[in-house]
């Protein structure tokens, strides 16, 4: 009986330093990596990975294309189990689909049948959000509004710009106000001035809200203005090469910072690490 | 026109582009306009050809014509008894159809939701599908009578099969990150149901619903020939079981324009829910 209380008491206080550990994390991947099977192939997407988001922090992911970074989003949302290694949302494992993150993905997932704004307030219509009416046209506004659509409420998908359908998604990802985002490449297909203005937004938004941020992107000047810590990963299969702290002080000028000499210095450094990669990449 | 003929003539020389662009539509109107001439003076010939026709007596019986047709369309419509079978073959088609369609879909959209219970009955969804169901018409005669119960359960059975496997396609059809999309929202299963999956197989189950109403009214008149006391397919069988080739070439024009207007009802409909899809 007492050897018996003795392992469970070592077993209570291990889970309790694990907790302590980990509850400053919003996001924890322990070893994850992840491997396909495509026709008899088997295709590794992600060697083993460490990395830890902490609450709300804004985390940018850059790399080469192919290089796992949209599947590192997966594992966070839940969409995708890690091969090996474990993923922890707030000190949990993710089994399931992970409701706790807003995830806008690269692919446009805008419901075709849907006006613009009825695509924006599509989240406040769940049960798992019960919104008044006027609360919701209100909020649905401001954020048409935030992002640039006034105007454009009664537009079908089909109807918008690819830009336009970007930001449309991305109202309707923030419009619930998710306590993480996950983005996967938001302002690809936006020009330099919109993005800028998105990028803006962005920064302002997650700021005020306290929004935990995994930023996918293949800018690395976009990674640096926004990102409390960029990680630049290795060609395929996927291997974090290099984490930098962004030290500049918040709220960013995101218009003009770029123009700074510590910008440049950060984007040198970083650009050096990744260049490699980039050219990696392309021989694929 | 005279104020086009006004605005032509002051326009400013060097305007000749502007010009050529107020006039081009007449020619499009003036087309469609031949063509309806087309078609009725197509239609005149026809009929005044059947009329007129010198053909003997004895085929001319078998023949009959536009004007013996129409007087006994007259005459079914004065005495009401044209209205009287109508009404008894739309029942039984509403019936049944709208019986098949809410059955199918309910049971597809069902199926879409619980894709391993599908898996397991498609083999006998299939079979059943394979299988002409107007073979089922006699057994449905002995289990619900002559009346109109079998002659429904004949239409239900032909639509619901129809609705159920478009309604399945149209399912499987989804996207399925539009489907994650709204589950990482926290959308439960019911409502994905109802916000991605039911607008999203419309288009298919519009198109299912639309190409079964012709299976339908097929079925309602093959169950009529079959066995009936009343309903378009009587008449027509009545009227040659008569020798009366009048009776049933009128009872052919009433369903002819019977399954125009349905079709053209239904085409409208969609066309009005699909208008912005892309």
């Amino acid at each position: 009986m007492r050897m018996e209380n003795n392992v469970q008491d070592k077993i209570a206080a291990a889970a309790s330093t694990d907790q302590a550990a980990t509850v400053a994390d919003k996001i924890n991947l322990e070893g994850a990596s992840k491997t396909f099977h495509m026709r008899g192939q088997v295709i590794r997407a992600l060697q083993a990975i460490d990395l830890s988001v902490r609450r709300e922090e804004f985390v940018a992911l850059v790399g080469p294309s192919g290089c796992g970074k949209s599947t590192i989003l997966n594992l966070v949302a839940g969409l995708l189990p890690p091969s090996a290694g474990t993923v922890l949302y707030d000190g949990r494992p993710v089994r399931d689909l992970n409701r706790r993150v807003g995830y806008m993905t690269q692919k446009d997932t805008l419901l075709p049948w849907r006006r613009a704004a009825d695509n924006i307030r599509v989240a406040l219509e769940l049960r798992c959000r019960p919104t008044s009416h006027s609360e919701a046209d209100e909020k649905v506004a401001r954020m048409m509004e935030l992002v640039g659509l006034k105007g454009f409420e009664n537009h079908y998908p089909s109807e918008l710009s690819g830009g336009m359908r970007k930001r449309t998604l991305l109202a309707r990802t923030l419009i619930y106000e998710p306590e993480t985002l996950l983005m996967d490449e938001p302002f690809g297909a936006l020009d330099a001035q919109l993005k800028l203005i998105m990028l803006d937004q962005l920064q302002a938004l997650t700021q005020q809200r306290r929004i935990t941020v995994l930023f996918v992107t293949h800018d690395l000047g976009e990674a640096i203005t926004l990102a409390d810590r960029v990680v630049v990963f290795s060609a395929r299969p996927g291997r974090i090469r290099a984490i930098r702290n962004i030290d500049l002080p918040r709220p960013r000028d995101v218009f003009r910072i770029r123009f700074t000499d510590v910008f440049a210095r950060y984007h040198e450094e970083l650009w050096d690490v990744l260049k490699d990669e980039v050219t990696k990449g392309t021989d694929i | 026109m005279s104020g086009e003929v006004m605005t032509r003539t002051a326009a400013l020389p060097g305007q000749t582009e502007a010009e050529e662009d107020v006039t081009p539509e007449p020619q499009g109107t003036m087309s469609m306009r031949y063509m309806v001439i087309a078609r009725i003076m197509l239609v005149a010939a026809m009929f005044g050809a059947w009329e007129f026709a010198p053909v003997s007596r004895g085929i001319k019986f078998w023949l009959s014509s536009p004007s013996a047709i129409l007087s006994t369309l007259w005459g079914w419509m004065v005495d009401g008894s044209l209205w009287a079978h109508l009404g008894a073959t739309l029942s039984v088609m509403v019936t049944g159809y709208v019986l098949g369609c809410a059955v199918g879909i309910s049971l597809g959209l069902l199926f879409g939701f619980l894709p391993r219970v599908y898996r397991v009955l498609v083999p006998f969804i299939a079979a059943f599908y394979a299988l002409p169901k107007i073979a089922l018409a006699p057994l449905f005669i002995i289990l619900l009578g002559i009346g109109m119960s079998s002659k429904v359960a004949l239409v239900a059975i032909t639509v619901f099969f129809l609705l159920l496997n478009s309604t399945i396609d149209g399912v499987r059809d989804v996207d399925r990150d539009l489907v994650q999309s709204l589950r990482l929202m926290g959308a439960t299963r019911i409502e994905v149901l109802r916000k991605v999956l039911l607008p999203s197989a419309l288009p298919w189950i519009f198109t299912g619903a639309r190409i079964s109403v012709r299976y339908a009214f097929t079925a309602t008149l093959l169950a009529e020939l079959i066995a009936a006391n009343r309903g378009l397919g009587f008449l027509i069988e009545f009227n040659s079981g008569n020798f009366n080739a009048t009776g049933s070439y009128a009872a052919i024009v009433v369903l002819v324009a019977f399954s125009v207007t349905l079709t053209e009802i239904l085409t409208r409909v969609q066309a009005m829910t699909a208008m912005h899809r892309n």
